[in-house]
């Protein structure tokens, strides 16, 4: 549980940044400093277009600011690749199937580290 | 992409609780004083850290070693500190004590001694610190209670030179 990333670092961005909640809120056009609150207590997600505005504001990438967010979807799509592999492979060849097997295969090889978790 | 264990730091005062989280010794998450004023400070208190374990999962406990010689802490405050130690019992966090002297060790290296040199040494560190830095304490004034946040800093700062010091001997 050490390691695992937050769900999102808003709150370390914006402190960061020595911004309030209420001048992130006006920045990025939202109802209210609760609103941003919210966010940050993971109580609520953002839109994709709050992220985006998110990764406007302190200019980095999304995956880092909703780092927890971005692994868990990780973690899913992999699995649920990995599974899509092994139902294709059992069922009968066609071109289009050996291909999505290649593709698969490929993106797989790529996140092995999801799966087997990352060497230390 | 892991990151590095995240440890959170408690330096509770007379005034609330001050807290850092970092995530190595480079990357501070947040940091503040959450104040404790009326009713039962302590259970207040509690309450607080318990939300902060929940929202931020830590893998460490920093807090102060109140029974080490030369620690001053009142009564009210070390039950606190005690109470804090059984929560993270609870949810098996790991607790690290560290005296005022072991703290003054850490930071010996830029000759720092006292607590406010400590906290300029943490605002150097941390410049995003810098604005909350208490002005040097008048003898006659009680302390800043912006001080427990660079308090909380430096011991979970000592957390991570002791653990360097640790694998290095290793």
């Amino acid at each position: 549980m050490s390691s695992e990333h937050l769900p999102n670092y808003l709150r370390a961005h914006r402190k960061w940044s020595a911004l309030s909640q209420d001048e992130v809120a006006f920045i990025l056009d939202c109802q209210s400093s609760k609103t941003v609150s919210r966010y940050e207590r993971y109580d609520r997600q953002p839109s994709l277009e709050t992220a985006l505005r998110f990764e406007a504001l302190f200019g980095i990438g999304l995956r880092e600011v909703f780092a927890g967010m971005f692994e868990q979807g990780e973690k899913i799509v992999v699995r649920n690749m990995q599974l899509l592999f092994e139902k294709l492979r059992a069922a009968p060849r066609d071109p289009r199937t050996a291909r999505k097997i290649r593709v698969l295969g490929s993106f797989l090889e790529k996140k092995r580290h999801v799966l087997v978790g990352p060497r230390r | 992409m892991m990151e590095k264990e995240k440890v959170l730091a408690l330096q509770p005062s007379s005034q609330g609780v001050g807290f850092a989280v970092l995530a190595g010794a480079e990357s501070i998450l947040d940091w503040g004083v959450k104040r404790t004023r009326s009713g039962n400070k302590n259970a207040n208190a509690l309450k607080v850290v318990q939300g902060m374990i929940q929202h931020y999962r830590p893998a460490v406990i920093v807090l102060e070693n109140h029974s080490s010689v030369g620690s001053r802490r009142q009564p009210r405050v070390q039950r606190l500190m005690d109470g804090i130690s059984r929560l993270a019992a609870k949810y098996r966090i790991a607790t690290c004590r560290f005296s005022r002297a072991q703290v003054r060790k850490a930071f010996a290296f830029a000759g720092a001694r006292t607590k406010q040199q400590i906290a300029s040494v943490v605002a150097e560190r941390f410049p995003e610190l810098a604005p909350q830095l208490p002005p040097p304490r008048k003898i006659w004034k009680s302390e800043d209670h912006r001080q427990s946040t660079f308090d909380a800093v430096s011991f979970a700062l000592t957390f991570y030179e002791a653990k360097r010091t640790q694998q290095r001997a290793a």
